[in-house]
């Protein structure tokens, strides 16, 4: 996979392990990958270079997904659609997320076929 | 998918560690948002990652708690003791799984149902009870009680803003996650091994260089130089990590202690950043928990107590590290009761540590220095005395091990403090380069107190008290070792000399070297295995000029001498002493009669307590649990067989051979004495060895292998051979120590007076399998009357020996000895009765 004509997507999580995970699924589907551990990192790479894609975990340190959210959008207009990952009991939060902007969601535990189901849904595939 | 589940369990190590923190964090603090939010997002972090990696059991359990904690961050509950502790147990729950994972590979096996229902129940029962009432908790609800928190509402445990500080740092600020990056621990050490290398290789070329003058590479050699300094400075900077790992786990450990023992306990954590080399790091982290444990569990008062005294009753431990010149220095300190020195002294002189008149004259903080010895706390235990103190002999061990100190001060109601002394590195040290014999040595400089010279030209001479050489330092005769005479090396031919006085544990020793060069930075290279048994030597090095010299390690040469003044080999003292017999401690107990019987303190492996409700009552005889095993109760007559009419508790003497283990029961137990055995012995009846006097009265002396091997068949098998191996020992009554434990070792045991008894005993027609004479006669006239002729030409011969040159233990052989045995030395003298047995029965 060379990464000239790979669109660049950004996965933001707290997780070391959860972001290897989604960078090998989003890689086999063409993307190329970077990563961030938290909202204001996510926020700072997305200044330095927009990414096509946003992976976007809820719960982090530091900056979480939602004030991530309402920040890329105040300052990107319209910037990149932002996919967020959810567990069950953030589910009534999801509306909440989907108003700050948030283009479609995914739940977590997610495998490949979920997620490029997602990104298709999405208009990325 | 493996290197995914490598950076899972690293990643949920670290987190639970983090939880631990932030929920003690919170349980002092429930209204702090932050650390809620924390708390949440640990706990959520965990469960939706091993969805990923299909961990069902890890989830299920992070889950619970995730939904109980929810429930706090919505607001619906308060986080009150109860959830904390539930919490933190599902945190432990989620630990041990993890550990199972690592080990295994997969999730162990197990049921959380409880542990989770448990949980459930704390949700469904919401909101909240209030502090629990003062009625008694219902008896299935074992998982989170509090009752501490109840009886004292200022939290039992406190960590002051500093200890908290660093987890904290590490969760918020996203410079440091930004900027690092993980690197493997080998790559670090291979570039700490190169680094050591490049200081090798300067150090040669400044060698050349000095001896080369006006050459033109002066400057950037001293670059180079200057460079190589840095260079190596900075790879061992990545290898630092701040001691708070190590201590991270102590608040949670105090916490539970307190909880636990019922007594509030506040933990201050000072200088948690202060970094030191990871492997130091992880060398100290056990030898820390212990002391902390021991702080709390005995040095700290319960609170009545504290009151009483004046004192807050809060306990305070207080933990501080601090940067000294090329070392840390970690200090653990309490305000509690202090040492018992005078119980100490007891015991020290109980265990024939020291003579009474010695114990008399030492200062308090000579005597609390006890607990670092070997055998100190284990006796402790034995005597049911339970004190501060346990394993301490073996935390010293381990600092020591890594080129640390460690000390003690203690004031009686004020509290104790240790002060551990570690360098910052184990792969560079400062070392003093002597010379003796011929050859060079290195001796690590942190042991090294000062330099003395001796000689005609000096007012300090070497001066010999027998054949031991000293050295008057001072009004304070120093022990000495003679490097040359130690390593037979060639003797210096300069009467010239100089003396490294070296700090071995608590005391001092004198090395006696020919020349003393420089102090060099050495590169501590790992001892050839060829040579790792030799413990004088602690490793080698590479010299600047090319030529590989040995690092002499002071602590093995201590105890490669035998040294009787230096703490280091107490267990020597002790069995030298068995056989002087000036002491020999005794335990004394009535059982079964009014009379009273003794049993060497050294074959009791502990003394327990056993209720009348735990006997058992099983086809060979009454039986308890011990330790998660059964174990055999040895009754001596008479007691009711049915355990029923038994006291409601009775004294046991554990006694334990490899892994079998057996309990005789006792009255009553009187005392521990000291004394001079005078044994009578074969004087009683079976099962006795004898009779003697003992503090005045006439006391049975209990032969302790003869009970075991009746009550439990094969106590003695692992030694079949010897089990039924007689023995002649000669040397009166400086050996009747020894008989107690020969015979408990399985062996029958006659003694003789002296050589001429053994001879009468040989001319009478006495046989025996092996003849053990102390200190024989320097002119080998007896054992050459034993070789030439006799029915004894062909026993083993074993001689047991003071300290005597290695030179006359070569004529001992030759003149036909055996075996040449270090007096004091049991464990020695058992191996060799066995080779020197079993070489008989094979021939």
């Amino acid at each position: 996979m060379d990464g000239q004509g790979a669109r660049a997507c950004l996965v933001v999580d707290d997780s070391r392990v959860v972001r290897k995970m989604a960078r090998r699924m989003l890689e086999e589907c063409g993307f190329s990958v970077s990563e961030a551990a938290d909202g204001a990192e996510a926020l700072a790479a997305c200044r330095a270079a927009m990414p096509e894609l946003v992976l976007l975990d809820w719960n982090m340190p530091v900056m979480n997904g939602i004030e991530f959210l309402r920040a890329l959008r105040a300052e990107f207009v319209p910037g990149p659609p932002v996919l967020l990952c959810t567990t069950e009991c953030e589910m009534e939060r999801i509306i909440e997320a989907l108003d700050a902007g948030a283009t479609e969601y995914v739940m977590k535990p997610f495998d490949a076929p979920i997620l490029r189901g997602k990104l298709e849904q999405v208009g990325l595939l | 998918m493996d290197e995914l589940l490598a950076d899972f369990l690293a990643e949920t190590a670290e987190g639970l560690a983090e939880l631990d923190t932030a929920l003690l964090r919170l349980e002092r603090a429930p209204g702090d948002t932050a650390t809620l939010a924390l708390v949440f997002r640990l706990v959520h972090t965990i469960k939706g990652t091993c969805g990923f990696l299909g961990l069902p059991r890890l989830e299920r359990v992070a889950h619970a708690a995730e939904n109980l904690l929810g429930e706090v961050r919505d607001g619906t509950r308060v986080a009150d003791g109860p959830l904390i502790g539930a919490v933190l147990a599902a945190a432990d729950r989620m630990r041990a799984i993890v550990d199972g994972l690592a080990r295994d590979g997969t999730e162990p096996a197990g049921d959380d149902g409880a542990l989770v229902g448990q949980i459930e129940a704390l949700r469904a029962g919401a909101p909240a009870p209030a502090p629990t009432p003062p009625t008694p908790a219902p008896a299935a609800a074992p998982a989170p009680p509090a009752p501490v928190a109840v009886e004292a509402p200022a939290a039992p445990v406190v960590v002051e803003p500093q200890a908290a500080a660093p987890a904290a740092d590490q969760a918020v600020d996203p410079q440091v996650a930004g900027q690092t990056i993980r690197v493997a621990v080998e790559v670090l050490d291979h570039l700490m091994t190169l680094a050591g290398e490049l200081v090798l290789t300067r150090n040669q070329l400044l060698q050349v260089a000095r001896s080369q003058a006006g050459h033109d590479f002066a400057v950037p050699l001293q670059r180079l130089s200057q460079i190589t300094s840095d260079l190596q400075e900075g790879v061992m900077k990545t290898r630092m990590q701040p001691i708070g790992g190590a201590w991270s786990k102590l608040p949670r450990l105090v916490r539970d202690l307190s909880q636990e023992l019922g007594k509030p306990i506040e933990l201050v954590m000072q200088g948690a950043a202060t970094e030191l080399d990871r492997q130091v790091l992880e060398l100290i982290r056990d030898p820390l928990t212990h002391m902390v444990r021991n702080c709390a569990d005995h040095a700290i008062e319960p609170p009545d107590e504290r009151r009483a005294a004046g004192k807050p009753a809060v306990g305070k431990i207080r933990l501080t590290a601090v940067h000294e010149g090329g070392h840390i220095i970690v200090q653990i300190a309490d305000d509690g009761r202090g040492l018992p020195v005078e119980r100490i002294r007891a015991k020290a002189a109980a265990l024939g540590f020291a003579t009474a008149a010695e114990l008399a004259a030492m200062s308090e903080a000579e005597i609390i220095r006890f607990i670092f010895r070997a055998g100190f706390s284990t006796a402790q235990e034995v005597t049911a005395v339970s004190g501060r103190g346990v394993g301490m002999d073996v935390v010293k061990t381990n600092i020591e091990r890594i080129g640390g100190a460690i000390d003690v001060r203690s004031e009686a109601g004020r509290g104790t403090s240790f002060t551990i002394k570690i360098p910052l590195t184990l792969a560079i040290v400062a070392a003093l380069v002597v010379q003796a014999g011929g050859e060079r040595f290195a001796i690590p400089q942190i042991g090294v107190l000062e330099l003395v010279r001796v000689g005609p030209g000096s007012e300090n001479k070497v001066e010999l008290i027998h054949d031991t050489k000293v050295l008057r330092l001072r009004d304070r005769l120093l022990p000495l070792a003679d490097l040359t005479d130690l390593l037979q090396l060639p003797p210096a031919d300069s009467e010239d000399r100089f003396v490294v006085v070296a700090q071995v544990g608590g005391a001092l020793l004198g090395l006696i070297v020919d020349r003393v060069f420089d102090t060099e930075e050495i590169v501590v290279k790992p001892i050839a295995p060829i040579l790792r048994h030799l413990s004088v030597f602690g490793g080698n090095t590479i010299l600047g000029d090319g030529s590989v010299i040995m690092i002499l390690d002071p602590n093995g040469i201590a105890r490669a001498v035998g040294l009787a003044g230096a703490e280091e080999r107490p267990e020597e003292a002790a069995h030298a002493e068995v056989l002087d017999m000036e002491r020999s401690a005794l335990l004394l107990m009535r059982a079964g009669g009014e009379g009273l019987m003794a049993v060497p303190l050294r074959l009791v492996a502990r003394l327990e307590q056993v209720a009348r409700g735990d006997v058992e009552r099983s086809a060979g005889g009454p039986v308890t649990q011990y330790r998660g095993r059964l174990m055999k109760l040895i009754t001596l007559a008479p007691r009711p067989a049915d355990p029923a009419e038994w006291p409601a508790h009775s004294p046991v003497l554990v006694f334990a051979r490899g892994r079998r283990i057996a309990g005789l029961v006792v009255d009553e137990i009187i005392d521990v004495v000291q004394d001079q055995l005078n044994v009578q012995l074969g004087a009683a009846g079976p099962g006795l060895l004898g009779s003697a006097v003992i503090d005045g009265r006439a006391t049975d002396l209990l032969d302790v292998g003869y009970h075991l091997s009746a009550a439990i068949a094969g106590w003695f098998d692992d030694e079949h051979e010897q089990a039924s191996a007689r023995l002649l020992l000669v040397g009166g009554g400086r050996v009747a120590g020894l008989v107690p434990v020969l015979a408990a070792a399985g062996y029958g045991v006659a003694t003789a007076n002296d050589e001429a008894g053994a001879l009468r005993l040989r001319d009478g027609g006495a046989m025996f399998d092996a003849v053990l004479v102390d200190r024989p006669d320097e002119s080998d006239g007896f054992i050459r009357a034993l070789r030439d002729a006799g029915a004894w030409r062909g026993l083993p011969l074993i001689a047991l020996v003071g300290r005597v040159p290695a030179a006359r233990l070569g004529q001992m052989r030759a003149a036909g000895w055996t075996d040449c045995v270090p007096g004091g030395d049991r464990a020695l003298l058992a191996d060799s009765l066995a080779s020197c047995l079993s070489a008989t029965v094979a021939a």
